[in-house]
């Protein structure tokens, strides 16, 4: 059943012809249905009256022939009486009766015993008719007492005529015929009206049967006629004559329809029943039978009536049918050759769907919606094709470009410090950061570089996200590491960087940046804030770094920043960030917020965490208060722990000179002794000797560039038996040897410049160097590993 | 300080006794001036020089760039350990014929 459905629930052809098969079953069914009632109505009424007329006839037939009986007898009656002189006469009356009336079987003119006395006991005169001659005789004897029948005894008893229940003429001595009769009788009465005898006729009951009988409206249908008592005595089948009432089959079976007819016709009633007779279904029109107490009835089987009628609707019904098939055959032909194109649109669909988009849809040329669906759908392909082309170009585009923001990301990060810890080797400071971009690539960046003994670091935070923040952070990354080369005071390298980048800022982009130059040996930190989160410090106790905002890099060219400073004590932690922690939002926009911050990190200064420690906590803290909500902005973080070596001192001298090379023969006997106490080997005296000596010498050639006003140069030497450090002090014009351009050892004798070798020997020749301004005066460190 | 100039065979040979810091570059620059004239070879025999400053590498270089313009050459020789390390860090290895 489930497969039927889906048999026809794929086809709009099959759905929409069985709907209107559907639709016009019931229109035929109520038109039909209506003709077919109103046909049976008048088939049944015509019937009806048909069979009526019928049964009228007949009753009406029957009726002369027994109102002939009657009159022939009541015409004898007269006779008879006027007779009764003459006994013999009342045979030739008898016989006369059957001569006029060659219908009557018999007729007996009876009287009662001993009324003729001279005749005895019995006199009934007695013709009968065998068919071929009348046979007259007397037939009262002692073994036929006619005066006990029924015929004679009735009409004497009621004293009046009547006709009696059909019975077998069984005067054995007359004859042997045992023919059924019914007959009719009359009493005879005397002159004083005493009664006297019986006049009786009988007729054949076969005859009247045959007479009733011959009543067939239809071909099967019967007629019976009814006693008094319900007796058949005309019914088609003879064995229930005479010993069968109608009520015969309600003994065993009630049958309350047989019963109402039965009751009905002994009544005397005359009319219509339908009901089942003998098991066919009939319809049975009775009428009484004129006095005698009997009843006519016409047995009409439904079939019969309805036959013609039933063979009519049976033959509509088939052409009905056979019709409404045709018709599903032919609508689902017709809708099926109307739906073709959709059909192939809909393979076409298919061939479009799995990805075939180029296939070509078959020229529709209808002018009907199917013409136009297919239209729109030609339409629909051709878009479709110049989309998907469209869609592959955006798509490889996009690939491309993801695949070289992946690249620029691993070129930002690359750029960026990635290697952790960064110094190693050294045990005054500890230093991780990290740089998260929210999108490929960020705006956020940090750096951070020894030069000497000088910790450079930055860290920034380019307006918006994303590539142009890139662009912007790649350049002021670039311009901090060349700009803070051979500078080292944060507020000039800031400047640099933010005269550059506004030069050229048409996108009017800015970058918050903090640089900070820390001095290791000191713990000095002078550093420069361009509008960047003041860093926090840990020391015993958390605060923020006094960091002067001024205004952020690139929005104004001459833009003065100030350099601020302080001093580190040892233990010191410095932490820096972006605003990609603070401003770190969870699901329900709340951000992770200063307060936050803070704690955290008081909360790790106290536990003494190292700074990959501080970052880690940072991290796990940021995502547990962001958890699954999307990263909304770069994050960075940077974190310094300060530890400076102690320095225990186990030799200390100075010598003081004043700004003549002729004093340099004295300062190379100065650092001789210093050496020879330190039991250095002869190579490292003498490269401790060209160093410092190339030190002083800069200093008495540039550190006072007025001649007139000759300063002096101090040379401290301080070991702790680890390392030997010389501090080369002047109150001349500040001035970084470290930040002079390395001389180029490898260049070509002519390219070659004479000077320049000076610093770049004490680089090479020392372990490391140092440059400080204090107090207006130039501090040189330079440290040699012993 | 002390500079001794000779002739040997094709070649002007000055020797540089002593200690070459920056007092004794001044010193004998003078002398050194000159030895900027010599034609063909120039030796600089360093057998007895024990120290020498940049001041002292700035003359050494400043002959070599007068030899070079006259198509002359001038030889290092008989440098020490701690001076040829010198001559290496400054790249002057790669600029003078060292014998």
């Amino acid at each position: 059943m489930n497969n039927l459905f889906r048999y026809i629930s794929r086809s709009i052809s099959r759905k929409l012809s069985l709907w209107i098969v559907l639709f016009a079953a019931i229109i035929f069914n109520i038109a039909l249905g209506f003709m077919f009632t109103q046909s049976l109505k008048a088939v049944r009424e015509e019937a009806i009256s048909r069979a009526t007329k019928e049964l009228d006839n007949t009753v009406l037939r029957v009726n002369n022939i027994l109102e002939m009986v009657e009159i022939a007898t009541d015409n004898t009656d007269w006779l008879v009486v006027r007779h009764l002189h003459a006994p013999d006469s009342m045979f030739s009356y008898s016989r006369a009766i059957l001569q006029n009336n060659p219908k009557l079987n018999g007729c007996s003119i009876a009287f009662e015993p001993y009324f003729f006395k001279d005749r005895g006991k019995y006199f009934s005169a007695y013709s009968y008719n065998d068919g071929e001659t009348i046979h007259t005789t007397q037939e009262g004897n002692d073994h036929y007492e006619y005066f006990y029948m029924d015929w004679y005894q009735t009409v004497k008893l009621l004293d009046r005529p009547g006709w009696s229940e059909p019975f077998v003429d069984v005067n054995p001595d007359v004859h042997t015929s045992t023919e059924i009769i019914a007959s009719y009788s009359k009493p005879i009465k005397g002159k004083d009206g005493s009664y006297i005898g019986t006049i009786a006729t009988d007729i054949s009951l076969g005859w009247l049967s045959e007479t009733i009988s011959a009543v067939k409206p239809y071909p099967n249908s019967y007629s019976i006629m009814l006693g008094e008592g319900g007796t058949f005595f005309v019914h088609p089948d003879t064995t229930k004559l005479f010993y069968q009432t109608i009520f015969t089959p309600t003994l065993e079976k009630p049958d309350p329809d047989l019963s109402d007819l039965g009751h009905a016709m002994l009544r005397g009633e005359d009319g219509m029943k339908e009901l089942e007779v003998d098991g066919v279904d009939s319809y049975v029109f009775y009428k009484p039978l004129g006095e005698t107490g009997w009843s006519v009835a016409i047995v009409c089987p439904e079939s019969d009536i309805f036959g013609g009628y039933n063979r009519l609707r049976h033959m509509v019904a088939f052409i009905v049918v056979i019709g409404l098939i045709l018709m599903l055959l032919a609508f689902s032909r017709i809708i099926s050759s109307e739906l073709k194109p959709l059909r192939s649109l809909a393979d076409q669909t298919d061939t479009i769907a799995r990805g075939n988009f180029s296939e070509v849809l078959p020229e529709e040329n209808r002018s009907d919606e199917i013409g136009r669906l297919s239209h729109s759908f030609a339409g629909m392909q051709k878009s479709l094709i110049r989309y998907v082309e469209e869609l592959k170009e955006t798509t490889a585009t996009k690939a491309s470009i993801e695949s070289e923001l992946k690249v620029a990301r691993d070129i930002q990060l690359s750029m960026l410090p990635h290697i952790f810890p960064p110094f190693p080797e050294r045990k005054d400071i500890d230093l991780y950061a990290s740089m998260i971009p929210a999108k490929e690539v960020g705006g956020d960046l940090f750096d951070f570089f020894l030069r000497d003994e000088k910790l450079y670091l930055c860290i920034g935070d380019v307006s918006g996200k994303g590539a142009p923040a890139a662009m912007l952070m790649a350049v002021t990354h670039s311009l901090f590491r060349a700009a803070s080369a051979h500078e080292s005071d944060p507020s000039v390298i800031v400047h640099h960087i933010n005269e550059t980048v506004c030069l050229d800022n048409t996108a009017n982009m800015f970058v918050t940046l903090f640089l900070g130059v820390l001095d290791l040996p000191s713990g000095h930190l002078r550093y420069c804030n361009a509008g960047h989160d003041c860093p926090l410090l840990y020391n015993g106790g958390m605060k923020a770094l006094d960091c002067l905002p001024n205004l952020p890099i690139g929005v104004l060219a001459d833009m003065k920043y100030t350099t601020q400073e302080c001093t580190l004590t040892a233990g010191t932690t410095l932490f820096m960030y972006t605003d990609g922690l603070t401003e770190a939002m969870n699901a329900d926009h709340e951000q992770f917020g200063q307060e936050r911050v803070d704690a955290l990190f008081a909360g790790c200064g106290e536990k003494g965490m190292t700074p990959r420690q501080i970052l880690d906590s940072f991290w796990e803290g940021v995502h547990g208060f962001v958890r699954d909500a999307e990263q909304s902005d770069d994050l960075t973080m940077l974190a310094i722990s300060y530890t400076p070596n102690p320095f225990a001192t186990v030799l200390s001298e100075t010598i003081t000179l004043n700004c003549d090379l002729a004093r340099v023969p004295e300062l190379n006997d100065f650092i001789f002794s210093i050496c020879e106490k330190l039991k250095l080997d002869p190579t490292v005296t003498g490269q401790v000797q060209l160093a410092v000596e190339e030190a002083v010498v800069n200093v008495m050639n540039y550190a006072y560039p007025d001649r007139g006003k000759r300063g002096f140069v101090t040379v401290k030497a301080m070991s702790d038996g680890h390392e030997l450090r010389f501090v080369v002090i002047d109150s001349g014009i500040p001035f970084d040897p470290t930040a002079k351009e390395k001389a180029d050892t490898t260049l070509s004798l002519e390219e070659r410049p004479i000077g320049g070798l000076g610093i770049y020997l004490v680089r090479e020749l020392m372990d490391s160097i140092n440059y400080e301004r204090v107090d207006n005066r130039n501090i040189l460190m330079m440290i040699k590993n012993i | 300080m002390e500079v001794k100039v000779t002739t040997e065979a094709a070649a002007t040979v000055a020797a540089l006794i002593g200690r070459l810091d920056t007092l004794a570059a001044q010193e004998i620059a003078p002398q050194m001036d000159e030895l900027k004239n010599v034609d063909g070879t120039l030796v600089l025999d360093c057998t007895e020089l024990s120290y020498i400053s940049s001041s002292g590498l700035r003359i050494f270089l400043t002959l070599r760039k007068a030899a070079a313009e006259k198509g002359g050459k001038v030889i290092v020789r008989n440098i020490s350990n701690e001076i040829r390390s010198i001559f290496m860090m400054t790249g002057f290895l790669n600029l003078f014929e060292i014998q």
